[in-house]
């Protein structure tokens, strides 16, 4: 392979699982913009999402046999809203039982209760999936149903092959960051989420149900984590009740590197975080680093610019 | 879900629910001449007629409690004097019998479980559960005392100094006799016991006089603390697995007393500790005489503890001067990610990824004992005819350390920097405006708290043999948060009982091993909620958290001005 066209795999490599960073990010980024609130509990929602969507696919009754035109576009779509109701579910009652209660305590309190509710999250599935009558045992990794037409199936464009779980997370994100925009920009309940975000007081005061403002900021985030979930599950192939941790520390450091509170950071620090994860790990050579060059990045943004690279709201408030 | 009853009912009833209480009691006392259980495999033996077994005997002391506090009161007001009020009779008797129907339920469940059914329990416990669900029903019908004034009572010094003495002996045997249990339902049944003891001593106003006898002879009281953990050894007749949980106990709450400065009294929430004592570790392992270190210099251990120290609180530096400059919340995960860089860092350096300094995954294997002043740790020795291994030599040095951390801590607590650091916590602007140099000050705490873990984990490779990356992950560092913040940030206390907690109930329940994360992620979800300044309160930080709360405020700058009454000598009137 010559080296343009290592160039440019590994910049579609980086490109898809820089949407998976951000459609993550984008959960850290909304709930952060709302409530000040660093949701380290989020990289669990997401992995839920994955489980959510695996268990829709069991009540399915394993279909394995579908032809591919009719797996994507049925079976898919139903199983990302598996994954999606499953992970607002969740959200909301952490929201509700986990935070809410601790919403005018000193800052602390609710980053020790979210280390608290991740932890649980994550041991809760790991102890009980596998207490559902059929289900598989979640201590060890599951293998994620393959998806025809997806799991494993790659187009060539020139000289560069690209996974279809890639075009597929890409093309997620696509559709997630327009259904955001309008979402944030047109509907009442985006504007709700815009004014709460500037002043908290002032948009109490003009009628906004800021307790509902919060809940949808939550399901949002959680539901293009499920998708995220989806798009990991596909392409690794297999999902573990783990795999929150540390694509959830990867979307914060996402999150941070295109400024948290603003969406389209998120969605741009993502896709620079998963590009420069890929293209290090090829020029710089050593992939047992990979990990380290998303955190070092994430140390070289707070010094030199830590209102990320489109700006945060809020950046220093102490 | 507090049930509310009327205070009329309350004067109308007081005397039939004084009655029925102590009726309950006596039955709950009665109960245990009788067995409780069918066979004798059950907790410890419960199958005789009027031979009640140790637990038994434990048990009845509640409900002893439970009618001596109903019935005193009895003799009236007059005779009473002034005892009538200086103490909550009739709160304590409450506590007492709601603690004694749970160590009552626990007994019972404990052998319904163990015999295969209910049809196991005999009369005496069934008894015993009757009585303590009669004592529970009378006594919320008994008046409210008012809060207990014990400690407002003026008594000899040597009166405080016996109380002391008698709650540290109560200490080591309770701790000697906890540890000697075997049996999980055992040692739940005792815990249940004890956990009752100290909440009706609690209610009663005892500790409240305690408080007050323990800061008078603050001397003694460290002093005796110190020679009780020290005699510790000595109860174990040279059992080394209680002596091995032991000085793990000792290493956790060295490195969690570390975390105490950095999140109790300064506010940082450092979520890599765990990668500072894992340096310290590696540090050690490697400057150590092990055969498989990769450098082939070996240092005394003094030498070794101060580099590894140093080393660490380089790395508190290096994380922390970039991020200390920003929003705090930055710095959570700025050190969680740093955590995992460590682990991924000592996992490479193997030779293939990067230089060989830790043998990648494989760890340093083959550490030898600690050798201080020609001192041998992992030498055996007798002492008064007991045997005293390894590990007690390994919980004596950790008591040193210990001992030097909360020296450390509680003058710093009350020096220029402590109150800067308690400063910036409670409101970083307000600090920095008063003219806090809040950088320096987190910057230092940061390194500070990094340098102990650094000299903890020295120990902590000598102690484990063999260090490996898997053992510093993310995990122990919440385990490490949740011993702070169960016990109490900011307290020595309150995290040293903390600690032991955590280290201690995993030991002892081995059943719940599975379980014990998640409990723990329930643990710090329902201690923020509920209780969020911990088992033992530091009176600031419990303000903190209950802010709307004005009598609690009140109390609290009542207290602050008494205890540090000494430090404004009332000369003319400038007091402030």
């Amino acid at each position: 392979m010559d080296l343009v066209n290592l160039f440019f795999q590994q910049l579609i490599n980086g490109l898809s699982l820089g949407s998976l960073y951000a459609l993550i990010a984008v959960g850290y980024t909304v709930v952060y913009g709302i409530v000040q609130l660093i949701n380290f509990a989020h990289g669990e929602i997401f992995m839920i999402g994955a489980f959510g969507a695996y268990a829709t696919w069991m009540v399915l009754g394993q279909p394995s046999d579908w032809s591919a035109p009719l797996s994507i576009l049925v079976l898919l779509p139903v199983m990302i809203i598996g994954g999606i109701v499953a992970s607002v579910a969740v959200a909301l009652l952490t929201e509700r039982w986990a935070y809410r209660p601790l919403r005018n305590a000193p800052r602390l309190a609710p980053l020790i209760t979210a280390i608290g509710v991740s932890v649980f999250l994550q041991e809760f599935v790991r102890l009980f999936y596998g207490y559902i009558p059929g289900f598989p045992d979640a201590k060890s990794a599951i293998a994620f149903p393959s998806v025809p037409g997806i799991s494993g199936a790659t187009i060539q464009v020139g000289g560069v092959l690209i996974q279809m779980s890639a075009v597929f997370t890409l093309a997620a994100l696509v559709v997630c960051w327009v259904f955001l925009w309008y979402y944030v920009n047109r509907t009442k309940t985006g504007r709700a989420m815009i004014a709460t975000s500037q002043d908290p007081d002032t948009a109490r005061l003009m009628g906004i149900n800021v307790d509902k403002v919060i809940m949808a900021a939550f399901a949002v985030g959680a539901g293009l984590a499920a998708i995220a979930g989806v798009a990991h599950g596909l392409r690794y192939g297999n999902i573990d009740f783990k795999m929150g941790f540390l694509a959830g520390l990867k979307a914060f450091t996402a999150a941070v590197l295109g400024g948290i509170g603003n969406i389209n950071g998120a969605v741009v620090g993502g896709l620079v975080l998963g590009v420069v994860e890929s293209l290090a790990a090829t020029y710089l050579g050593a992939s047992a680093w990979k990990d380290v060059w998303a955190f070092v990045l994430l140390i070289l943004v707070l010094v030199f610019r830590p209102q990320g690279l489109l700006g945060a709201k809020v950046v220093d408030r102490a | 879900m507090r049930v509310v009853i009327p205070n009329e009912l309350k004067i109308r009833y007081r005397y039939p629910a004084r009655a029925l209480g102590i009726a309950g009691a006596v039955l709950m006392v009665v109960s245990i001449l009788l067995p409780w259980a069918y066979a004798p495999t059950a907790l410890d033996d419960m199958t005789y007629y009027g031979a009640p077994s140790p637990l038994q005997l434990f048990f009845a002391i509640l409900p002893v409690l439970v009618i001596l506090l109903l019935a005193i009161p009895l003799v009236g007001k007059a005779r009473l004097g002034k005892a009538a009020k200086i103490v909550a009779w009739n709160t304590s008797a409450k506590t007492a019998s709601i603690m004694s129907l749970i160590v009552a339920a626990v007994a019972v469940t404990a052998i319904a479980i163990d015999l295969g059914g209910l049809i196991n329990v005999e009369l005496g416990g069934w008894l015993a559960l009757l009585g303590g669900v009669i004592a529970v029903a009378a006594t919320p019908f008994l008046p409210d005392s008012p809060e207990p004034t014990l400690y407002r009572v003026k008594s000899p010094k040597w009166l405080q100094i016996l109380g002391i003495v008698i709650l540290m002996a109560l200490l080591l045997f309770g701790a000697a006799y906890i540890l000697g249990f075997e049996d999980a339902d055992d040692f739940l049944m005792f815990a249940a016991f004890v956990v009752g003891v100290v909440m009706v001593l609690r209610q009663f106003g005892v500790f409240g006089w305690l408080g007050i006898a323990a800061a008078a002879n603050n001397r003694v009281l460290v002093l005796s603390a110190f020679v009780v953990a020290f005699a510790f050894p000595f109860t174990q007749n040279g059992s080394d697995a209680n002596m091995s949980v032991a000085s793990q106990v000792l290493i956790f709450a060295a490195t969690a007393l570390g975390l105490n400065i950095v999140v109790g009294l300064v506010g940082l929430l450092d979520l890599g500790y765990i990668a500072f004592l894992g340096a310290g570790a590696f540090t050690a392992a490697i400057l150590s005489e092990s055969a498989f270190s990769t450098i082939k210099w070996s240092p005394p251990f003094i030498v070794t503890v101060l580099i590894a120290g140093t080393v660490s609180s380089l790395l508190g530096l290096l994380i922390g001067a970039p991020t200390l400059r920003v929003s705090g919340d930055y710095l959570a995960i700025v050190t969680l990610a740093f955590g995992e860089i460590f682990r991924i860092t000592m996992n490479n350096l193997d030779g293939n990824d990067g230089p060989n300094l830790t043998n990648g995954s494989n760890g340093i294997p083959g550490i030898p004992d600690l050798n201080l002043f020609g001192f041998d740790f992992g030498k055996a020795h007798v002492i008064l005819g007991i045997d005293i291994g390894r590990f007690a030599n390994y919980y004596w040095l950790m008591l040193v350390v210990i001992a030097l951390i909360i020296v450390v801590f509680t003058n710093l607590n009350h020096s220029r920097i402590g109150r800067g650091w308690v400063a910036i916590r409670e409101d970083e602007l307000a600090a920095e405006a008063m003219g806090v140099n809040t950088f320096t000050l987190k910057l230092l705490a940061f390194a500070g708290g990094a340098f102990l873990a650094g000299v903890a984990g020295s120990v902590k490779a000598h102690y484990d043999v063999s260090v490996t990356p898997d053992q510093y992950v993310f995990l122990e560092s919440a385990f490490l948060l949740a011993a702070v913040v169960l016990g109490g940030m900011g307290t020595v206390m309150g995290v040293l009982i903390g600690a032991t907690i955590l280290k201690l109930l995993p030991e002892k329940l081995r059943f719940f091993a599975d379980y014990r994360l998640l409990l723990f992620g329930l643990l710090m979800v329902v201690m923020m909620r509920f209780r969020p300044e911990g088992i033992v309160p530091d009176e600031r930080r419990q303000l903190e958290f209950h802010d709307a709360d004005e009598e609690l405020a009140e109390e609290v700058e009542e207290d602050l001005t008494s205890h540090h009454a000494h430090l404004n000598p009332e000369v003319g009137g400038f007091v402030l």
